[in-house]
Parts: structure tokens; sequence; C-alpha cells
């Protein structure tokens, strides 16, 4: 019954639209060479912008792009939207992905050697989907408004003053005015949200659209490509699909267990914040420690991304040879694998550097528990968490040294007279790890 | 042109529209975009109480209200500015930040200085420096008395500088 | 070297097939001027993605600032009014062209089989263009917008049973607050826009496969073939720069201004919706009670979006011949009367309300020479060196302001307004317009 109902309606629907011609065309594309796992990455990266543009519509029904609310809007979306620290997280880490997985289908096209005629389009606007992909993360890393995000966003815009001529104007138009402010959130909101997603899906129907026409590469190998064709579907089909399950569950699971916090809400006045970017833009600040001076600056950041950018773009045209195995392609394989070499040094050096400082000292970790079993949070307030009727601990570690802690804590009225600090009865231990704790906090 | 086809003439005006829409919204599309980021912003004046009162050689300070704008982020901040008549009449309005790193200093009246807590900076009445780190004089700021009533331009100056640079 | 370049580029994409798909779709019966309102509504909408993806550059949807950045938009950017005032008109102007376009569907039969489901997606395209309407009425946050959409979203708690959910659901909330204007905000700005991209594809992919419809006369329709390019792209055009100047003209001319800020507290605001929603404001002014409330304000929509929707289904003959159709022209044409008939009434009505009384006017003027506002503001005009004088009215009564003109300082001592040195009938004017400033 329901069977031929269904078999009924789609005759129908076919009468009118010719669904098998779609199917056909959709489906039917032949692959020289047959399926293979190393075609999958283009379609886990189209994957990966779905989602990321699903989440990131749910998250704006709560976010609000303005300096006095971005933070508490995000915190609402964490601690108090059902599911909304689901949501964010996935974004998040949607994000990171997004950015292994078009890496990873740049690295193969370039392996393969498919960016070479007739696919230099398709290779053109692969890099201008790359671009727009890296200014997605540098846009939304904004977003939240906290110290994270405000400080690399003043470095990062701030680097725009250092083009020469130019630098100025750039600087303005990037924050829509000489300081970070209002109009710096709302345009980078405006771009992350709207201009970018609509860009981004012309460039990606583009994409698209060429292949199309084209047809994929298949291996580098003539004789092997010419061998075997094989239809997109059924085969590739599921490999793309076991590849997008996969990094699905890989993201839903770092997003389930890997929650990433807000840090504190941004401070423009606050002068000792470190901002470290997010790890696909490390290798880059790394590389601009070494780039300091008046001469060296702007080389470092402007002129060797614009050089990267445009030999990205040009490779095509550069490396015109029909030639696609890489082992006869050993000169652009040796500047690829050097350009992969040194960004992958630069990284390591820079999260050895990052992840080097904040060693927690256990102690520290005991203190905190101390904290929290003496419910110190319902009077003091540590970054914005906790009661505001006595004094803020948030950085309480530079004004007080250990031993007017410790004074203070045996007896709190010999040290400050008339405080309503009650003295807590400690032990040895934890008197230790409390004002462990408290010098912690800076 | 005499070769064009009825076709390609058509499909030349089609163009020729579009290209004129297109126009006609872009270009107040790109003024928009940049408009308000090349606008400066500009100091603002406040009123800062009469002259009358204002006895001879001791500074007070002057509550002054200005209007602060982050785009359409409007706010109002209260700004404690120092103001002092010379013996010679001359009345001084200072801007109430240490040159060295933006703390707020007073008059101390016992020792007819005036001193920065921070970093022990010191300034006597005219604004020179007397002690400390302060690379410079305390930053004078315009202002025209109206009536009874003076009016500061209030500016904010860059701290750590040689020179008076105002941000 | 452009030659070159298209050569380059066709030989590796073939963009003449393309070209072909895109431009030689036959039209039976020959490109005509009635065929251009559906690429007019194509148009508009792809003006108003711009226009407002241009808006969000500088807007702030939420309560506390959503007003002040719809302020600096018209104020302080540059073309922010002009930019603005598009997207106002254009949005009216999208109402209208999907009306048309609609009725020309509608009396050319042209839902008939085989175009069903062009018909069923462009309907759906009908109520999100609705949607978009209602929902970016409330971004402003001014008055009209606070109180059309309080009326609007209580109207969803008139639906039995699960009424009160529905109006939680729409606000956010049990009022009208931040998590409106945001949810609200989302919806006109990104959820409608890409379902709305996805219906255009549908419904313009689904005109490719069975093709327009072409005139109701067969005879005629199979007489003549035309392909789309050139003339019927040439006469789209036309019709486009029409529109498009018409729109500018009004933005230009006709500036949409701001009510004042939205004041949850005011008791005395009578919303009045946009004019495309008038006729059925009118019509609800005859719902009343209990039992008819419901049936106007959810029975007849849904009644009317499914006999919209299931239109094809109901006249299903072949015949499109308007003459041979004289029911379902009979009844398109008494709904045409009966919304016009509403919206009449319901324009006299909301017109002749506001009377001024000419000594406000006068006083107006007075304001105005006397520059005023360089120190007092208005409802956001002006300086801010003296009192705000917005609400004035509603603060002092005519005893005092007399007084106070003729001598400010007597009235309020210290106070940095000078004595004006006004006639009578100046003077009184002058407090005639103070106190209707309410």
């Amino acid at each position: 019954m329901m069977g031929s109902f269904m078999r009924a309606l789609t005759a129908w629907l076919d009468s009118r639209l010719h669904l098998k011609r779609l199917r056909h065309a959709l489906l039917d594309q032949p692959i020289p060479g047959g399926s293979s796992w190393i075609y999958v990455f283009g379609g886990v990266t189209l994957f990966f912008f779905v989602l990321l543009l699903i989440t990131g519509i749910f998250l704006t029904i709560y976010y609000v792009p303005s300096p006095d609310h971005a933070y508490e809007s995000v915190q609402l979306i964490d601690t108090a939207v059902p599911l909304g620290w689901l949501l964010r997280s996935l974004h998040h880490w949607g994000a990171s992905a997004i950015i292994v997985a078009i890496g990873l289908h740049m690295l193969q096209v370039f392996l393969y050697g498919a960016y070479k005629p007739p696919r230099e389009l398709l290779w053109m606007v692969g890099v201008s989907l790359f671009i727009v992909v890296l200014m997605f993360a540098f846009t939304g890393y904004l977003l939240p408004w906290d110290q994270k995000a405000y400080w690399a966003t003043r470095v990062g815009t701030g680097k725009l003053a250092t083009v020469p001529l130019i630098g100025e104007p750039l600087l303005l138009l990037a924050r829509g005015g000489e300081e970070m402010g209002a109009p710096t959130l709302s345009r980078f909101f405006s771009m992350h949200a709207l201009i970018f997603p609509w860009l981004i899906v012309c460039l990606i129907g583009l994409h698209l659209f060429i292949l199309k026409e084209l047809g994929p590469a298949g291996p580098w190998d003539r004789v092997k490509a010419q061998r075997v064709s094989e239809p997109f579907y059924p085969r590739q089909v599921i490999k793309d699909g076991t590849a997008i399950a996969i990094s699905l569950l890989i993201v839903a699971g770092l997003a389930v267990w890997l929650p990433y916090p807000l840090a504190d809400e941004a401070n423009p006045a606050s002068t000792d914040f470190e901002p470290v970017p997010e790890w696909y833009f490390l290798f880059y600040y790394q590389l601009l420690k070494y780039m300091r001076g008046p001469i060296l600056e702007p080389v470092g950041t402007m002129l060797v991304p614009a050089l990267l950018y445009a030999l990205l773009l040009t490779l095509p045209f550069i490396d015109r040879r029909k030639e696609r195995r890489p082992s006869a392609r050993p000169l652009v394989l040796a500047m690829g694998g050097g350009f992969l070499v040194v960004v992958f040094v630069l990284l390591g050096i820079s999260l050895k550097q990052t992840w080097a400082v904040p060693t927690t000292d256990p102690s520290v970790a005991s203190g905190k528990k101390v904290f929290a079993k003496y419910a110190c949070a319902s009077c003091h307030r540590i970054r914005g968490e906790g009661g505001e009727f006595c004094p803020d601990l948030s950085y309480v570690g530079t004004r007080h040294d250990r031993d007017w802690l410790v004074r203070h804590f045996n007896n709190p009225r010999a040290v400050v007279p008339d405080s309503p600090m009650p003295a807590f009865p400690f032990t040895k231990q934890e008197l230790d790890n409390v004002t462990n704790y408290m010098l912690s906090l800076k | 042109m005499a070769t064009t086809t009825r076709r390609e003439f058509f499909g030349l005006l089609s163009g020729w529209i579009a290209a004129a829409i297109g126009a006609m919204v872009a270009v107040p599309a790109v003024g928009y975009l940049i408009g308000p980021a090349l606008r400066r912003t500009l100091p603002t004046q406040a009123g800062a109480g009469t002259i009358a009162d204002l006895p001879l050689n001791q500074p007070v300070q002057r509550e002054v209200v200005i209007e602060t704008r982050d785009g359409w982020l409007k706010g109002g901040s209260t700004k404690g500015v120092w103001v002092v008549k010379l013996s010679t009449g001359e009345i001084r309005v200072y801007n109430p930040h240490c040159t060295h790193l933006g703390c707020a200093f007073a008059w101390n009246r016992d020792q007819e200085r005036f001193l920065c807590p921070c970093h022990g900076g010191v300034y006597d009445l005219d604004g020179r420096v007397l002690a400390g780190p302060p690379p410079r004089p305390l930053d004078t700021m315009e202002h025209t008395i109206d009536g009874d009533r003076l009016i500061v331009t209030y500016v904010d100056f860059k701290s750590g500088a040689s020179k008076k640079i105002p941000i | 070297m452009l030659k070159r370049l298209a050569a380059w580029i066709d030989g590796r994409l073939k963009l003449g097939s393309i070209s072909h798909l895109l431009l030689d779709e036959p039209i039976p019966g020959g490109a005509s001027w009635v065929y251009v309102f559906g690429s007019i509504t194509l148009f508009l909408f792809v003006l108003q993605l711009g226009t407002g993806i241009l808006l969000t550059v500088y807007y702030a949807p939420t309560p506390d600032h959503a007003y002040d950045s719809i302020q600096f938009i018209e104020r302080e950017v540059t073309f922010g009014w002009l930019i603005r005032g598009l997207h106002h008109w254009g949005a009216s102007a999208m109402v209208v062209a999907i009306g048309l376009h609609m009725l020309q569907t509608y009396l050319y039969g042209a839902y008939k089989p085989p175009r069903e489901l062009m018909w069923i997606a462009g309907v759906a395209l009908f109520i999100l263009v609705l949607m978009f309407a209602f929902t970016g009425y409330l971004l402003p946050w001014d008055q009209k917008a606070y109180w059309a959409t309080q009326v609007g979203t209580s109207m969803l708690g008139t639906v039995p049973w699960i009424g009160n959910l529905l109006v939680r659901a729409a606000r956010g909330g049990t009022d009208l607050g931040a998590l409106t204007l945001s949810r609200f905000f989302s919806m006109h700005a990104l959820i409608f826009p890409w379902l709305t991209v996805g219906l255009i594809g549908l419904h313009l992919f689904i005109l490719r496969r069975v093709g327009p419809a072409g005139p109701w006369d067969d005879a005629r329709a199979k007489a003549v073939s035309e392909p789309f390019y050139p003339r019927q792209v040439f006469i789209d055009a036309v019709a486009i720069l029409i529109v498009f100047l018409i729109v500018v003209g009004m933005a230009v001319w006709l500036p949409f201004p701001l009510a004042d800020k939205a004041d949850p507290s005011s008791s005395d605001f009578v919303p009045v919706p946009e004019w495309y929603f008038l006729f059925y404001y009118e019509l609800l002014k005859y719902f009343k009670g209990p039992i008819w409330e419901p049936v106007g304000t959810m029975l007849l929509p849904a009644l009317f979006y499914a006999l919209l929707f299931a239109l094809p289904f109901i006249d299903r003959r072949k015949e499109r011949r308007p003459a041979r159709r004289p029911v379902a022209l009979a009844a398109g044409a008494g709904f045409l009367l009966v919304v016009f008939l509403l919206l009449g009434v319901s324009l006299k009505q909301v017109w002749s309300v506001p009377t001024t009384n000419p000594g406000v006017v006068e006083g107006r003027k007075l304001y105005a020479k006397l520059q005023c506002s360089a120190c007092h503001r208005i409802h956001g005009e002006g300086g801010s060196f003296g009192p705000d004088l917005s609400f004035v009215g509603a603060q002092r009564d005519r005893d005092w302001l007399i007084r106070h003109f003729k001598n400010p300082q007597a009235v309020v001592p210290g106070s940095t307004m000078p004595p004006f040195d006004l006639d009578q009938p100046s003077l009184d004017a002058l407090t005639d317009y103070l106190l209707s400033l309410k």
C-alpha cells in the first residue's frame, strides 16, 4: 500500500521533473581509475561547511554582536540554552576540522598534480575557497569577545597598519574605526555570518560546476586512469559517506569531551594578556616572532603571505607541464615538502613555547578545591565568577605576597582591621594550597 | 557596430542595464562600508564649573562629563580635571593622568606638589616634573571662558611619550 | 585579450552549452511584458539580500542598542539612509511584485498540470516573503515595531491548546525582549534567506524542467515560440530597471522615519502594521470574542494558505482560458475585492486619527527658528546640553512652561537657558508644541 503510493508519487514527480536525468547527472559522473579513499577530502570539507552553516545559524539565535552583550550571550548559550554548549563546541571543533580537511584536500590535489591543465580554474577557485575559510576562522575568533578573542584580533588587525602607504586606511576599514569596539564586532559578525557564507556558497557552486564540466582528474598514472572508469555512485559515494561519518564522530567526540572554554570577558584596559591565536595560525605567529624591526616586520606580516597566496593561485601557470607522476616532478614536490617542513617545525616550536608556560602547580589545583570547599566564591569574585561583596581576587597574586596572605588567613582582622572575613579553620596543608592558589592569580 | 545583430544589440542593452543597476548599488555600498571608519573622533567640550570661585595657586579638581562614542554605543564618562588659577591670573587645566603611565595624580596641600601614587612622579604647580619617571610635564588642555563658565576641550594624551601626542 | 580569455575558459568549461541551457529556453507564444513579474521578484530579492547584508554591518540586535544602531546608520553612516530606505521600500516592492506574479499565474491558469509543484513552491516563497516582512518589522525596535510584534505574536496565543507554547517559542520567553529580538534577527537575516534561496532554486529548477506556460490560448502558444534570450531578457531588464528606479526614488524622497524607541511601559501606543498587513488588521477588528477571535487569527489564514497550496488539485481541469473558468476567476476577484475594501476602510481610519493642532505646527516652526535644538533634544534630534524635551508635555503643564519661557531662572535657579523675548501668540504656539510632546 505504502510502497505503491510511493511508486505512484515518484512516477508523478518524474513525469514533471525528469528526475532520472538529474540523478544521472549527479551520480553517474565517471571517475577515471575507479573510486578511491584518497578522493574523500573534498566531500568531507563540503560536509563540514554544511555542519558549520547549520550550527552557526543556530548560534545566532542567541548570540548578540555587541561588545557589552557578546560575552554574556555566549555564556548564556554555554550554560542556559539546552545543548547550547554542544552546538558551540561542534562549531568550534568543526572549524578546526574544516581546516584539516581542506588542507588534506589541497595536499592530495598537489601530490596528484590535479591542478594541471585543464583544471587550472578548479584549483584557483579552490585556493580562493581556502582563503575564505581562513577569513572565516579569523573573523569568527573575535565573536565571543573574550580576552583571547579581543587581543588576538587587536594584534591581527594591528598588523595591517604595517602595510606601506595604505596601512592606516586598511586598519580603519578592518576595525571600522581607530580602536577595537562596537563597529569592529558588528562588521566581523556581518562578515562571518553573512558576507562570507554567501560568498563561499557561490564559490563552492563554481568549484563543483567546473568539476562537473571537467570531471575528476583520477590517478596520476595515465595508463591506470584509462584502463578503468567507475561512476561516482555507488562506491565513491559509500567511501565519501564513511569518511564523513568517521570525521563527524571525531568532531562530535571532541565537542563532547573537550568543550571549548571562554576566557575572561575582553578587557581593553588589561596590559598583561598574551594573545595566542588558534593552532592553525600558530606557525605564522611563530614566524612573525623572527620578523622584527621596521623592514622585516612588513615583510613578515604582508609580503610573505601575499607571495604565498600569489604562488598558490598561479601554481598551475608556473608548473605547466602535463606530467602528473610525482616521481617525475621532483622540484615541485621538494618545494611542497619544504613548505610543510617549515610549517610543522614552526608549529612545533610554537606549541612547545605556548604549552611550556602554564604548567599548573598541583598544589594550586588542590587550593582551588579548598576555595570551593569553604565557599569562598559566595563572597569573593575571580574572573567574573562569584559574589561581589568582598574584594575581587582575580589578580590578588600581584597585590600580596605569601607572608601577607598566610597572616591574613590566620587572622584577617589582625591584618585588615574591620574585615568581615572570618578566620577559617584550615589545616596546614589546606592553608599552603589555598595560598598557592591565591598567588597563582595574576 | 554596423554588423551588430539584433540579438547582440538586445544582449548589449540588457548588459548595460545590469551594469547601471550594479553601479548604482555598488557606489553607495562602498561609501557605506568605509564612511564611518574614516571619521576621526572629535574631542568633546564640556563645562567645568565657574571660574569666580577658583582659589589662587590652589589646584581644585573639577568634574567634567564627556561624551564617549564607540559607533552606536554612546556613553558619558566623568573625568576629574585639575584646574588651577595662577598668580598671573592665567587659568590652567591639566589632564588628570600622569604622563608616565596614566595613573591618576593628586594635589598634596602640605607639600604643594602634584604627587602620583603609582611610581612616585612629582610635579609642581606649573606642571613641571620635579622627580620620578614622568617623561614630560603635565598635559594642559585647551579651554575657553564663557561668561563665568569654564569650558574644557577634553583630550587624552599618549602616556610614556616625551611629547604630547593626542589620542 | 578578452576574447582569448573567453576562448580559454570556454575550451575548458564548454560555456556554450551552459549559455544555451540558460538563455535559449523556448517561450511558447513569444516574449511578453506580462512575464516580467517573476524576474522582478527575483531581482528585488537579490537587492534585499545585498542591502540587508550591508545593514548588518552596523546593526546590533539587542533591545538596548538596536534603535541607536539604526539611528547611527541613518545619521552617521555614509549613504546609510539610502541603504535603509532601499531595504524598506524594496520590501514593499517585493510584496507587490510577488502579488502581481501570483495574479498573473492565477489569471493565466499557469498553476495547472504539469506545473502544480512550481505553484506550490511559489506559494511557499510567498509565505516566506510575508514572514520576512513580519520579522524584519521588529528589528528597529521602535514603538511601531515593538507593539505591532507584541500584537502579532499574541495572535499565536489564540490557537487552542498549544497557543501559549507557540507564543513562548516565537518570543523566546513570556515577554518580548532581548531573546525575541535576537531570534527574530536570526530568522530574518539567516534562516529565511537560506530557505528562500533553496526554494528559489527549486522553483527555477522546476521551471526549467516543465518550461514556462505561455499564453492561455493553446493555438497561439503553438503558433510561435521564441527563446528567452534576447527579447525576454531585454524586456525583463527594462522592467527591472523601472522598478529599481522607483524604489530608489522612494528611498530618496520618502525616507522611512523611525518612531520613538520602544517603550514597553507605554500604554497609549496604537500599533499599525505595514500596509500589506492592513487589510488583515482591519478584518480582525470584526472578529471579537472568545469564539470568533481564533477564527480570525488562526482558522482563516490557515484555510487561506491551505486553499492556495491545494489550488492546482482543486481546479484540475486542463482548461486555461479565463473565459472558461468563471468560478475560479470569480473567487479570485471576490478575494481581491474584499482585500481592497478592507484596506480602504483601514487606511481611512488610520489616516484620520492624527489631526494636528495648528498651534502645534506654528510652535514647531518657532522651535526651529529659535534654534532650540542646538541645546535640546526631541526624540533623538538635537543637542544634549539642555534637558531632553521628548516627553516634556507629560512632565510640565502650560502655566509652568509659560512662566519658564518668560524667565527661566525664576523657575529653575541656575538654569543656563536664556529668556526669549516672544509675543503672546508665539509663546502660546511654542507652549502648544511642547505640550504635544508626550
